[in-house]
């Protein structure tokens, strides 16, 4: 999961704590049996963009498996939102 | 080492300094007048008693008919904390002020001076003196060392290793995390009540329960994350203060009382040539009390009209008729901060940049400005690609 791996290891710059630009944010998401969110955060999906996956760091501790979804919601809005293979927890991210 | 010096009750204590023969007897400090009704720290006698602080005013008599009100001294609380950081400083301590009675600092720095980790904290203990009950926790991270004053009784400096942080911190309350108090109701609603049990649930779960603040705090309960600690730049003692002969509540007196100090203030040399960031106006009630509000200006500014324009909402929200008005020059810019260069037009805009997100960072705390800065931006990973990193100076 990376964001547990973002604080536990501190990043650092200069000696000083820094937080991660664009880091996962949890997110409500309701999916059918395939994976593919109909719902984010009790808003209703319209369509499906793009999906993909990320599967990175595998030779460390804390591997990354995301399965990533551009979404527009209903409203219109633009999302993107991954399903963490490691901890099962949905997140929306921006600047994927 | 991170210490964490803390001073619980310290606006009871530094009102109590009025009255010295209430502080063996049940007392409490008064809620605020314009506030809820809720008590503020009490005396030991007191919650021998019973009452605890935060009651409600009525629960808190019901249980303790012979309790005293302490009225709130938010001034002289104000003057006594700036004293103690100062002593700090004296003794050499980088301080680093969270709220009124808790304040951080580094040890690494002051060990060599004074022989030691454990000699350098009774040092600083020694400088705030024993009558304000000071205990002193340190750690590797700052929310531990918090966590370790917390347990440490006055007088007393609790040492915490980093090996042994998670069976220190494991049987703590959860009131220590910062929440708001229906999440600790939410929390032992599922029955987690110590700070142990927060940090064994899995990180994904809690944040998708209780959203980033129950993220954050999940985080603090596992140790937090390891932040160095920057020491505040002293303030400027910049003050004007009117005595009225007698006690004023008519606000036309106090405006021209307080026109007349603004002016008083901005003539000191000790401003010299510097714009005035930061103000904070005080006054001593007419009941013995005292009331303080601080106020950032939009912009640095050495003009009295504006200032004055500024302060002057804030005289309507005085409690009572007032004995006494101080007004203090709490942050001012440096010498050069509105000095314009003559030819480059594009210097003037950096500055005005740079003094805005001063001002901002006089108005929101050190580390609310951060500037993004690329570090892997070939990464697949959108976390990895760049960092925010608290842009001070």
């Amino acid at each position: 999961m990376v964001a547990r791996a973002g604080e536990s290891r501190a990043a650092r710059t200069e000696g000083r704590v820094v937080a991660r630009f664009n880091a996962p944010r949890a997110a409500r998401v309701e999916a059918n049996a395939n994976g593919t969110p109909l719902e984010v955060n009790h808003r209703p999906v319209g369509l499906v963009r793009e999906e993909w996956r990320v599967v990175d760091r595998w030779w460390t501790e804390e591997p990354i498996v995301r399965r990533y979804f551009e979404l527009v919601l209903e409203s219109g809005e633009n999302t993107v939102v991954f399903h963490d293979g490691s901890s099962g927890g949905w997140y929306t991210q921006r600047g994927a | 080492m991170i210490a964490c010096l803390t001073i619980p009750g310290l606006e009871l204590k530094a009102a109590l300094r009025r009255t010295p023969s209430l502080a063996l007897r049940p007392a409490a400090l008064a809620p605020e007048p314009q506030g809820e009704p809720l008590l503020g720290p009490v005396t030991a006698a007191a919650e021998a008693a019973g009452v605890r602080a935060g009651m409600r005013l009525g629960e808190g008599l019901a249980t303790c008919p012979s309790l005293a009100l302490v009225e709130p001294d938010a001034a002289g609380a104000e003057l006594a904390w700036e004293e103690i950081l100062h002593a700090l400083e004296d003794a050499g301590f980088a301080v680093d002020p969270a709220s009124l009675g808790v304040v951080y600092f580094e040890t690494l720095g002051v060990e060599r001076l004074y022989g030691g980790l454990e000699p350098a904290l009774r040092r600083a203990l020694a400088a705030v003196g024993i009558e304000w009950d000071a205990r002193i926790g340190a750690a590797g991270r700052r929310f531990a060392a918090l966590a370790a004053a917390s347990v440490a009784r006055p007088g007393q400096v609790v040492v915490v290793a980093d090996e042994e942080l998670p069976q220190f911190l494991a049987p703590l309350p959860l009131t220590l995390l910062p929440l708001e108090r229906g999440r600790y109701e939410e929390l032992e609603a599922l029955g987690v009540r110590k700070l142990g049990q927060l940090a064994g649930l899995p990180g994904g779960a809690v944040a998708e329960r209780l959203g980033p603040d129950g993220r954050r705090a999940w985080g603090l309960a596992r140790g937090g994350v390891a932040a160095r600690v920057r020491g505040r730049r002293p303030p400027v003692h910049v003050a004007a203060s009117f005595e009225f002969p007698e006690a004023v509540g008519n606000e036309l007196t106090l405006r021209r009382a307080l026109a007349g100090l603004v002016e008083t203030a901005l003539a000191r040399p000790e401003r010299r040539d510097r714009f005035v960031r930061k103000v904070a106006l005080a006054a001593r009630l007419e009941s013995g009390g005292s009331w303080r509000r601080t106020l950032t200006l939009r912009e640095p500014s050495a003009d009295s009209d504006r200032i004055r324009v500024a302060l002057s909402p804030r005289l309507a929200e005085l409690p009572a008729p007032v004995t006494e008005i101080r007004l203090e020059l709490v942050e001012l810019t440096e010498p050069t901060g509105q000095q314009l260069d003559l030819l480059a037009a594009g210097a003037e805009d950096r500055s005005r940049l740079r003094d805005g997100l001063r001002q901002v960072r006089a108005s929101t705390g050190s580390g609310s400005v951060c500037t993004v800065v690329e570090v892997a931006p070939w990464s697949r990973v959108p976390e990895s690609r760049a960092l925010l990193v608290p842009k001070d100076e």
